[in-house]
This record gives structure tokens, sequence and C-alpha cells, in this order.
């Protein structure tokens, strides 16, 4: 597992497109892990003039309630990363666990988890999540987290599902039970190891997902609007018509770095792509 | 689809080789200055790079390369030095193809023969012109016609393609648009590039069938409606549709079943001989080359270190590497079998050569081969070793003989033994011991003959101690598949009452094993011989406990597969092991040898640590990986083929078994390396007394590895006895069928 997932990261590392992404990915964390110390004010200060334009004091200006928009950008980071990635880790081993027992099972199990598989499936997530996001009580970070795993975990899980199915018909799983090895044993130690890439990309694809579809809950004002991310950013700034006073950077800020980050992500993906597809490689 | 054998006869000596004057390296250089026999060749203009001068460039001060060294006729196609890399991102260059001169005459049928990654298919594919990034011709040209197909652009290329050379792949049958009728396929080609429509396009199509001996009919039947053969069928007739001067086989016959692989090169032998195109069959299978072309090139490491004319390379080739092909071809019925084994692999061709690339594996090279070999003349064809014309003496691996006494099941005799065998003659040699295992230390040579109760008992005593060897008996074991089909609807639905329209259900079964029974008795070896869909793989699947019969018993003293929980099979596993016919399947790629082969010692040995290591070490020295630290530590992709078959093994004994499933163990190895791992099995069951069921389509791996035949067909037993009885006289029709499509060499 360990020695796959090195040769992982160097074919990835070999890809042009994937160096790009995983170094603006890299710029992402820094800038979340610094963000106290790169941020010029707290994010939560309101003591600023409101709706300030852009200034040497405020290179994007304050938002309607006069806080510091760059610092609230700078400490946003971290909001989308923690959701990006934590709703794809959820995401994804809740398709690896359904998945791979989907594909290896064979019995009623198999066809109540791939019922429930396509049934996720076929609901239209958006409305979904919104629904989600309504009903449940609290409304924070945690909140939006569980609902964009629980809506984005079943694509994932279809495709590992077929992947296990053929892995499982090769010869090497036969010989592993001819010499002794036990269910469990040969679906974690057997299978799982030859999706390693299948998994990144299954990872990589829930975390962009989920990075926009946060964006999205929190510009609906469906996640908590006291929190500071790029969402409630843009949620606040349609609000205080920021277009109509001119304060363009407010939205197109926010928006940027969510399509950036979105796009970084992508763009690794591009090379996890080339290593299972040896094809790709090529060009 | 049936056949036409009496033809196949009259192919092999069908043209004489050199077209006019018999002295060897005689009249010069024809091809200069001799006008083209037609208006297309050469005469062309210079335009689409026309050559002027067909002779290849000579690199040899002796004769002409190329061929044939006495030539009237302007060829067809030929190359010269003509080299090809590949050129993978981030993998280092590998020079595929090392400057090759060759040509082919007009009508004449040329076979070009060699192991996996010598470099053969590139060959054929630069040839016309079909390479695909990261492949790149870097030097030399190829002139079809009088054109030279290297300088061409792309939609020249595509007209030539279209009426000068036309190419069939080995996964051409799966080339069928599933979607599209056969006559839609045909109808396609004649309507864009012969202008032929409508009825008129029906007709060709129909004529071209009858060509390759297949029913006007298949025209309206979907690709899955028809066999692997007959899809082979139709590919061939779409390549001719447009009445090609040069047609490239690359291993037609490789994915088909031995019956059908014998009649569809009956039929492409057939229609060279008719039709008149020129032919390059590109094979693995010397057996199968020899048999229908006019001339055979070896290849080896990207170069063609042999060509002659087909009858006088069966009889006596002058390169090593071609002698050790041709002994891994025989006759199985023959009173004395031997099978010939090469050690060691194929050079890696990312690092070029010194000297001559066959002089690793080579056991008889000289000081002087650290030298690159010249091409050099010897009657009618060339060859590239510097020993060249000496007599070729090919180190045994495995032999079989029929002993004089031959009385009831017994009295076939086995011998492995080193010795070494000559081409005229026949006679076994005593030479001293040849390298026999083909990559690895040979084990103690099994001086065994017939296996009598008292012998076995003996043995058996040496890994059997937990339990008394007990025979695997089955008896009329049947397995259904039910394999369900939707009926339309439409008469016969209405009539039944159903909803006229409304599929219905129908579940049909189909007997894949017939009530087959057979006694697998401690210590002895049965072969299980039949062609694909004969039931033979199901078979041995529930031999070894991996599918359960539908009906009848298989029982191992006191096991009862059939009845067997899934969570007791372990306990079954421990005595009864299987090798898998692929060994790049059979090894998962993420863990090393030492694993898998230490998982199977941990579960049903319960080693641990030490004992664990020392044991694993004492198995990969016995299926010859040395130094086992060394390969214990090794992941599959870092093996060869050979290798990964070892580890399987390995693997497979780890569990001590008392019998061995083997499937198809070194069908998929290359030639040279089958040789090793017969030898390894068959020294396995003499030295450990373990039994061998070994499944196959390869008659004469048969006849060397076992001592029982069951000959299966349709599910059934057939015939069965002796194996070199069965073999030797047959007395079912199918088994004489087997027998006959085996290709015959010399």
């Amino acid at each position: 597992m360990w020695r796959t997932g090195r040769k992982l990261v160097g074919t990835l590392w070999a890809d042009r497109k994937a160096r790009a992404g995983a170094s603006i990915l890299a710029l992402f964390v820094l800038v979340a892990v610094l963000a106290p110390v790169l941020s010029p004010y707290s994010p939560t200060a309101t003591s600023f003039a409101r709706s300030a334009p852009a200034s040497w004091s405020h290179p994007l200006g304050t938002t309607g309630s006069g806080q510091d928009a760059l610092s609230q950008l700078l400490f946003g980071t971290r909001v989308s990363l923690l959701v990006g990635f934590g709703a794809g880790l959820a995401a994804t081993s809740l398709a690896m666990l359904v998945g791979v027992v989907a594909g290896y099972v064979r019995g009623p199990l198999e066809v109540v988890l791939g019922f429930l598989t396509n049934l996720f499936l076929v609901i239209p997530g958006v409305p979904l999540m919104i629904v989600l996001a309504a009903y449940l009580p609290s409304r924070g970070v945690g909140t939006v987290l569980v609902v964009v795993s629980v809506t984005g975990w079943a694509w994932g899980a279809r495709v590992l599902r077929a992947q296990t199915t053929t892995l499982a018909s090769r010869e090497f799983v036969a010989a592993a039970r001819m010499a002794g090895e036990g269910t469990w044993r040969i679906v974690w130690h057997e299978i799982v190891p030859n999706m390693v890439s299948l998994l990144a990309a299954s990872f990589f694809a829930a975390s962009t997902a989920a990075v926009l579809a946060e964006a999205a809950l929190e510009f609906l004002g469906l996640g908590n609007p006291a929190t500071i991310s790029w969402g409630t950013m843009l949620f606040w700034a349609e609000n205080s018509n920021a277009l109509l006073t001119g304060q363009w950077a407010l939205l197109v800020a926010p928006g940027l770095c969510i399509a950036l980050l979105a796009s970084a992500m992508s763009l690794v993906n591009f090379g996890i792509d080339a290593i299972g597809n040896p094809k790709l490689r090529e060009r | 689809m049936a056949g036409t054998p009496g033809e196949l006869g009259a192919a092999g000596g069908r043209r004489g080789d050199g077209v006019g004057g018999s002295a060897p390296g005689g009249s010069g250089a024809p091809g200069v200055g001799a006008p083209g026999t037609d208006g297309t060749s050469s005469g062309s203009g210079g335009r689409d790079g026309a050559v002027a001068d067909p002779q290849p460039a000579a690199p040899v001060v002796e004769g002409e390369p190329g061929g044939h060294p006495q030539r009237t006729q302007q060829p067809l196609l030929f190359a010269s030095g003509l080299d090809v890399v590949y050129e993978p991102a981030g993998a280092p260059v590998v020079h595929a193809v090392r400057g090759v001169d060759l040509s082919i005459d007009p009508g004449e049928m040329v076979g070009l023969v060699g192991e996996s990654g010598c470099g053969k298919s590139t060959l054929g594919y630069a040839l016309t012109r079909l390479l695909r990034p990261p492949a790149r011709i870097t030097a030399g040209r190829v002139v079809f016609d009088g054109r030279d197909v290297t300088a061409l652009d792309q939609g020249r290329l595509r007209t030539m393609r279209h009426r000068g050379f036309a190419v069939v792949l080995q996964s051409g049958m799966n080339a069928l648009n599933p979607v599209r009728t056969i006559d839609g396929h045909f109808a396609d080609v004649l309507r864009t590039h012969r202008r032929v429509r409508g009825a008129a396009a029906r007709q060709v199509a129909e004529e071209l069938l009858g060509h390759v001996e297949l029913a006007p009919t298949v025209l309206d039947r979907f690709p899955h409606e028809l066999s692997g053969g007959m899809r082979q069928r139709v590919v061939i007739a779409l390549a001719l549709a447009l009445q090609p001067k040069l047609v490239v086989f690359d291993e037609p016959t490789t994915a088909l079943d031995v019956l059908v692989q014998r009649a569809v090169m009956d039929t492409i032998a057939r229609l060279q001989a008719e039709v008149g195109f020129s032919a390059l069959v590109i094979s693995h299978d010397l057996g199968l080359v020899l048999g229908t072309a006019d001339r055979a090139w070896v290849m080896y490491a990207g170069r063609i270190v042999e060509r002659r004319e087909s009858a006088a390379l069966a009889g006596a080739p002058l390169h090593p590497y071609s002698a050790a092909l041709l002994a891994c071809h025989g006759d199985p019925t023959a009173d004395n079998v031997q099978l010939g084994g090469i050690p060691g692999s194929p050079p890696d061709l990312s690092v070029p050569p010194q000297g001559c690339s066959f002089a690793p594996r080579c056991w008889m090279k000289e000081p002087v081969c650290r030298n690159d070999p010249p091409e050099r003349v010897i009657g009618t064809g060339t060859v590239a070793c510097h020993l060249a014309p000496r007599k070729l003496v090919v180190p045994r691996a495995l032999e079989a003989t029929v002993l004089a006494s031959t009385a009831g099941g017994m009295g076939v005799g086995q011998n492995s033994t080193d010795g070494t065998a000559t081409y005229d003659g026949r006679a076994a040699l005593s030479a001293g011991p040849g390298p026999g295992a083909s990559d690895g230390p040979a084990l103690s040579p099994g001086a065994a003959a017939a296996p009598d109760g008292a012998a076995w008992a003996v043995r058996r005593r040496r890994s059997l101690e937990r339990v008394e060897p007990e025979a695997l008996v089955l008896q009329d074991v049947v397995k259904q598949f039910r394999t369900a089909r939707r009926t339309g609807g439409r008469a016969g639905g209405r009539a039944d009452g159903a909803w006229p329209g409304v599929g219905r259900a129908r579940s049909s079964t189909v007997r894949a094993v017939d009530g087959v029974s057979l006694s697998l008795e401690p210590g002895h070896a049965v072969g299980l011989v039949g062609a694909s869909g004969s039931g033979k793989t199901t078979l041995g699947r529930m031999m070894a406990g991996m599918d359960r019969p539908s009906s009848g018993t298989i029982r191992l003293g006191g096991l009862r597969v059939e009845t067997m929980r899934s969570r007791d099979l372990p306990r079954y596993w421990q005595r009864v092991q299987m090798v898998f016919q692929d060994p790049y399947a059979g090894l998962n790629p993420v863990h090393t040898v030492g694993y898998a082969i230490g998982r199977a010692l941990r579960n049903h040995q319960r080693l641990r640590d030490d004992r664990l290591r020392s044991e694993l070490h004492r198995l990969l020295e016995v299926v010859g990986l040395t130094p086992s630290g060394q390969f214990s530590a090794k992941l599959p992709h870092q093996l060869s083929g050979g290798q990964r078959q070892r580890v399987v093994i390995a693997r497979a004994l780890a569990a001590k078994p008392q019998v061995l499933v083997a499937d198809e163990p070194v069908s998929m190895l290359d030639v040279s390396l089958r040789a090793g791992i017969l030898r390894l099995l068959d020294e396995l069951r003499r030295d450990t007394g373990v039994s061998l069921l070994y499944i196959t389509h390869d008659l004469l791996s048969a006849r060397l590895v076992t001592d029982h035949l069951l000959v299966l067909q349709k599910g059934r037993v057939v015939e069965s006895g002796p194996t070199a009885s069965v073999l030797r006289s047959p007395s079912h029709s199918y088994t004489k069928q087997l027998i006959e499509a085996i290709p015959v060499v010399a």
C-alpha cells in the first residue's frame, strides 16, 4: 500500500497538469495554515468604515458590516479546505465501504447496497442538499460537511463497485482464496490496494464537488452566516448589493478563489487519470 | 466451416524457392536496372518517393542480405536498414527493430517467427506504416510496389492501404462492429473503395465469403452470432475485398481454438495460392509457419537471425535460436518425444547489444560471439551467426519414451534427463548436462521409470508426513450452467397464450461437464485434453474446489467437495492446490513474491517468523528461483513470465498439497520457457509424490508430463487410457482430429 502510494505520487509529479494543480493546492493549504499571520486584521472585527472601496489599508475593501475583506478571504480558505477535504474523505470512505462490499459479496446485501447507491444517484443533488440543510437543527460547518458527504458518495461507490467486481474475478483473488485467506483479508489486502489510483481520483472528485457545494449552500444562506468562508462572503456581498455599490472585488475575489481551488483539484485528477490509464501518459 | 485438408499439403511445396539459377549468391544484383514488369512499379515518377534502385544496401561482404540470393524478379516489398524505436514518456527508449533488410516477392508467402518481444509485430506494423506513437521509424526505408512507404503522407498512405496492402490482426475478429450485420461491413468497404453498391455489392460479398468457406447467409448475421473462427474468416474476406497485393497476417489464429486454428490456416494457404497475393504471416508458432509459408524468417531481439526456405529450416536449422525453437515442437505420437528449452530470457531491448544478442542464452557460444555476427549466405538462405554452418545439438529438457514392455496402464515410461538430442536421426547423445530448467538450477534429475506402487510408497514419505495420500475420486460429475435467455413473444408466444410482444424469460441449461468419473491416484499424472469449450477448465475448477458440481461426487479421502461449506474449503485446499493459466493475472501486482508465498505458508502450515522464512526460501529454491533472498523481495512486474509461473507453483506448493491441478500452466508462456515449467512440474511429481491433473490442449506437453490421458469433448470423456497408447492409436474420431490439428514440422 505504501509502495503503491509512493509510486502514485511520483507519477503524479511527472505529469505537468498534476504538478500545477498540486502547487496551487499547496499554496492554498499554506494560506489556510498561516491565515492568522498573513491577515492584516481580525476577520470578524467590525471597526472599519462600512463598504469602503479598495485602498492601501484594505486592498479588497471592507464589507457592508465593516470587516476587512482580505482578512476574510484568507481565513475563508480554512473552511473551504476543511469542508473540501473533510467531505471528500468522508464521501470516499463511504463510497469505498459501500462500493467494495457491494462488488465483492453476493446475495441480498449486494442488492440492498446497489439499490441504495442507485437511489442516491437519481436524487438530484442540489435540491436534496437544500432540503437537508434546511431541516437539520444546527447550522454550521459541521452540518454543511455532513450534507455534502451524504449527497456526494454515490457516484464513487458505483465506480468502485464496478472495479471491485472486475478485480474479484481476477485469478490472483482466486489464488488468495486457495492460499487460505479470509474474505476480509482478500478485500483489504488484495483488492483495495489495486484501487489506490481510483480511490485518489474519487477523493479529489468528491473534494472538488464539496468545495463547490459548500460555497453554494452558504451563498444560499443555508449555512451559518456568522462563519467566515468564501460562501458567506458571497452571501453578504450579495445581500449588501456589492455590485451596485461598485465593490465588485467582494464578489470576484471569493469567486475566483473557489474556481481556482476546484480547478487545482481537477488538475491533480488529470494526473491520476494518467496513472489509471497509461495510454494518456504518452501524450 | 470445414477446412480443406487436401490443400495444405500442396501449400508447403507449392513454389520452388529460387525463381531461376541455382548457384548460391549467383546472378549478381538482379533487381538493378531491371524494368518493372508491370507499369505501376517504379515507373510512377519521383513524386511519391519512387525509388530507382530497389536493391537494399548491402551491409555484409558475403552475398546479399534481404533473403533470396538468387532473384530475378522485382520484389513487391522491400525494406533496408529499417530501425524502429519506442520512445515512451518517462521510460527508456526501446530499440525494437534494428537494421532489418528484407524483401517479399509477388505471390509468395513468408512467415515471420519469434517469441514475444522480439519485434516481429513491430516490424509488421512498420512495413505497413501502422506504427503509432511512441513507436517511430528512425532509419531505413520501406519500398512497396516501387514507392517509398516511409515518405508517404497520410492521404496517399490511405490509398496505398486500400489498394496495396491489407492487414489481418490477431484481435481482428473483435474489430467487427457488434451492431452491424456482416453485410453492412462489406457494403461500406465496397461502396467507398470499389464503388459497388446494392445487389452487385452483395454478390461480390457472397463471392468473397465463398473464398473463406462461409455460406452467403452469414451476411445477414451479426458478429456475435458467429464463432471466433467464422469471425476471423469474415475479417480475412474483408481484407481481400479490395484485392490487395500484400496481406500481413499478425498472429491470425492465436486467439482461436486448436481445431479451428488449423482450418483457418488452411484457408489462408489455399486462398493465397489461388488468388496470388503476397502474404506475410507473423506468428510465435514456428510449426504453424513452417506448415504454410514458402520461406520463413526467424527474428530475435529486433534482428532477423535466419531466413530460409521452410523445408530447409525445418530440416536443418542454422541458427541456434531457430534450432531451439524447433526443438519445442514435436510429434506427440512418436516413440521418443523430446522437448528442448532455452535457459534465460530474451534481452532487454533498451540496452544496446554487445555482440550477438543471443549469446547470453546460447549453449555453444564462443569468444567470437562478443562481436556483432555478420549475415552469411548459406545455400539459399542467410543466417546471422558466427558459428554458422555447424551441426546444432539442442539441450533437451524433457523426454518421454515408449518402453518395450507395454503392459497395462503403466507401460509408458517417462524420463526427465539432462542430455542432448540431435536433429539428424533424433538419437539421444549423452553429451554432458545441458542447461535444463529455463532459469534456475536443475533439480535432481528424476531417474524413475514407470511409476509403480512400491516406488511411490518410498517417495511419499518425503513430503507428506501429515496425511496418508488418498486418491481424488470423481463420480458422475455434472456441471450445469443456466443461461437466462429472453425469447421474443412473437408467434410462439401468442400460441402459448402469452401476451404478444412481451418476452418470456426462458432459461436454458448448458452441461459444461456431463457425467465424468475419474480417479487420480497419489503420485500419478493425468492429462485432460480437449478443444476450448470441452469443459476441461470447468472440471479442473471443480476438482480444485473452486466450483461445486451440480451433481455427482468429488471425494478426497473423507472430504467431499460437493457438500463442503465455503468456510471449510481451506481444509480441502491444504491438500489440493491449483496452478493458474495466466502467470500475469495469478499474482497480485502490489504484493512481493515473499508475501504471496508467505501468506499461504502462514495459513496452511501455520508457520511464523524464522520457520516461515526458511520454508519460503526452500520453496523458492525448489522452483528454481535463486538466490531466493533476492526473489522474495521482488514484485511480480519485475519478473519474467516464466519466473512468475514458478512463483505461482511455489505458492501452490506452500500448502504441501497432495494434488496439483494445473490448468494450461504453459500456454501463456513463450515456447522456449515452456520446457522449464513442464520439467519442474514433472520433477515435483517424482520428488514429492504430488499427483498432477494437467489440463491442456497441447498434446505434446501432455505426452511429456502425464501417464494417463482423458480426452474430453462436450463435457464427456470420449477416450481414456495410458497417454502414449491414446496418442499413438486413437480410437475416437475426436482424438484423431486433435492429433491431426498439430502442425507438422519437417
